[in-house]
């Protein structure tokens, strides 16, 4: 079994055999913490970036009770619930970084919830630096939901990231009169009042992530996430949600990637589905 | 462990397996060959949700160590059913509970691994159930035993990692070598103190509410950073000079009442040790896949 596998691949057994050698001490200094996978980890280090430490940011706003039944165009208490939870998370997921001397965090998992009478926002990612480099002043230290191989692509393109960009606005959908809900019931007809909610929403929301991404002096954003809908707890109130990597491009001009074009050989149905092989 | 029961197979035997035949074949080329599939066990009580339930109407807790922070009511006596005080507080035994639980069914896994002959174990998988309404968790680890061919018996213990296959030959390459596999907890508690019952959507006496405006809501806050810190510490110190890679964080929030909840942070990750100079690898090629 044993000569079999090194038959096809020698030198991999070889290194392993010499990784278990009774000489092999450790080659590390400080102790490191990621959430990064091999494969990403390797991604890094072929643009001479290496992971720091696990960084995490939390953040709640509670709402006023009542908040959302009520009322007409936007429900100003919970977008801004919504962006302070956002930017105080970021802001002490920014502060870990900081304190271990990273430049940046890469692979930020988002997740954020609207509830009727608070907003949560929890950031969790890996602060990543230039190999063996020093702290940076924090000001400059970058915070991004890409992963480290999308980072690694931006990098070799001639881009950087330079924050999270966020926007969100949450509206009325203002209440039909009694006399406009009966003569609409038995009509196939457009409900406008939630429409228009929409388009607010989104208007207002876009708008303050360009603002974001302009005030972190980036001429893009990219991976925008998109949350958008009718509240589950409210039935006249709409939300709008997004929030990206804002970027901006480093090098003289963009470095086109040119990709090979492949072929994989792979057949997902035989490998891992027997029955197509009867 | 009472009457432990022999390992379940012989070395002699044939050797079992749980890897995917995608990874066995990827044990192979690395020179890894399997002896066994080795798996421990443990159920603990714990008797912290005992307790859980009858702290309301008593003192704040005092603590057992670890983080504990108490908030008063600023309001003075209001009624009997006013929130005077707020806490959070690091729950130690559960914690305990938990690590001596997951330390018991590993080295049990273990046990078997060495009397296999083996040097590691690969693929683990960790589980924890709960007994419903029992207050108890059973522990479960397994994995494959593998023996390095052309390296000689050890009296070390094996060594431990979640990887396999294609991840774990990776990791060989990138210069690593896997030392063991970290499982760690930390728990928080939080009692609301009123401020923090209003903020979170009323109640008590009196139906007071955030009428104000966003507020933070700084108990909750400051026990979610907590419990998020104290589980990467607790991974850190785990490690002696060695990097947690691939590391998954799960929290689970279990809410008693408005404002009252549990906070359990749940960190795996694989320790892996530097064995060799860091080998700067070429840029990689982009590729579109025509398919």
């Amino acid at each position: 079994m044993s000569d079999v596998a090194n038959d096809r691949s020698p030198d991999l057994a070889a290194v392993v055999r010499a990784a278990f050698a009774p000489s092999k001490s450790q080659k590390g200094g400080a102790s490191t913490t990621s959430d990064l996978s091999i494969d990403e980890e390797l991604n890094l280090h072929a643009i001479g970036w290496e992971p720091v430490e696990l960084v995490s940011g939390y953040s709640v706003f509670s709402t006023p009770v009542g908040l959302w039944s009520w009322g007409q165009g936007e429900i100003v208490a919970a977008t801004e619930a919504h962006a302070h939870a956002f930017a105080n998370a970021i802001s002490r997921i920014h502060r870990d970084a900081a304190a271990v001397g990273a430049h940046g965090v890469v692979g930020v998992a988002i997740e954020r919830s609207v509830y009727s009478t608070y907003t949560e926002v929890t950031l969790l990612g890996t602060a990543v630096r230039p190999i063996g480099a020093g702290a940076i002043n924090a000001s400059g230290l970058f915070v991004s939901d890409l992963s480290a191989r999308d980072f690694s692509r931006l990098m070799i393109a001639g881009w950087q990231p330079l924050g999270l960009a966020t926007g969100a606005s949450f509206v009325y959908a203002p209440r039909r009169t009694m006399g406009a809900a009966l003569t609409q019931q038995s009509q196939n007809i457009e409900l406008t009042n939630y429409t228009e909610a929409m388009y607010n929403a989104r208007e207002m929301a876009m708008e303050r992530m360009q603002q974001s991404a302009l005030s972190m002096n980036g001429t893009g954003v990219v991976e925008v996430k998109v949350v958008e809908g009718p509240m589950t707890f409210a039935s006249h109130a709409i939300g709008f949600a997004v929030w990206g990597t804002v970027v901006r491009l480093a090098a003289q001009s963009h470095r086109p990637m040119t990709p090979s074009m492949v072929v994989s050989l792979d057949d997902t149905r035989v490998a891992f589905d027997a029955a197509t092989l009867e | 462990m009472p009457d432990s029961p022999t390992p379940v197979a012989s070395a002699t035997a044939g050797f079992s397996s749980g890897l995917s035949v995608a990874d066995f074949a990827a044990c192979l080329d690395m020179g890894l060959e399997p002896v066994g599939l080795v798996q421990g066990f443990c159920a603990m009580q714990s008797a912290s949700y005992a307790l859980a339930g009858a702290q309301r109407n008593l003192s704040p807790f005092a603590g057992q160590g670890g983080y504990v922070e108490t908030y008063q009511c600023p309001h003075g006596m209001v009624a009997g059913e006013h929130r005077m005080w707020g806490q959070n507080y690091e729950q130690l035994w559960i914690e305990q509970s938990w690590r001596q639980g997951f330390s018991s069914a590993l080295s049990r896994m273990l046990d078997e691994a060495v009397a296999h002959g083996a040097h590691g174990v690969v693929g683990v998988v960790d589980t924890q159930s709960a007994l419903a309404g029992a207050g108890i968790i059973e522990f479960h680890v397994r994995g494959t035993a593998v023996r390095v061919n052309g390296v000689g018996a050890s009296n070390d213990a094996p060594w431990t990692t979640y990887l396999a296959g294609q991840r774990l030959a990776k990791a060989f390459e990138a210069g690593f070598a896997p030392v063991s596999v970290v499982a760690t907890i930390a728990s928080v508690r939080v009692w609301a103190y009123c401020i923090t019952e209003y903020l979170m959507g009323g109640g008590g006496i009196g139906g007071w509410s955030n009428t104000a405006g966003a507020t933070e809501i700084d108990q909750l806050v400051r026990a979610n950073n907590q419990v998020r810190e104290l589980v990467r510490a607790s991974a850190r110190a785990e490690l002696h000079g060695d990097g947690l890679h691939g590391v998954d964080v799960r929290i689970v929030e279990h809410e008693h009442e408005r404002g009252d909840v549990e906070i359990q942070a749940l960190l795996r990750g694989n320790r892996l040790r530097r064995v060799g100079d860091f080998q700067a690898l070429r840029t990689p090629d982009p590729t579109v896949r025509l398919s």
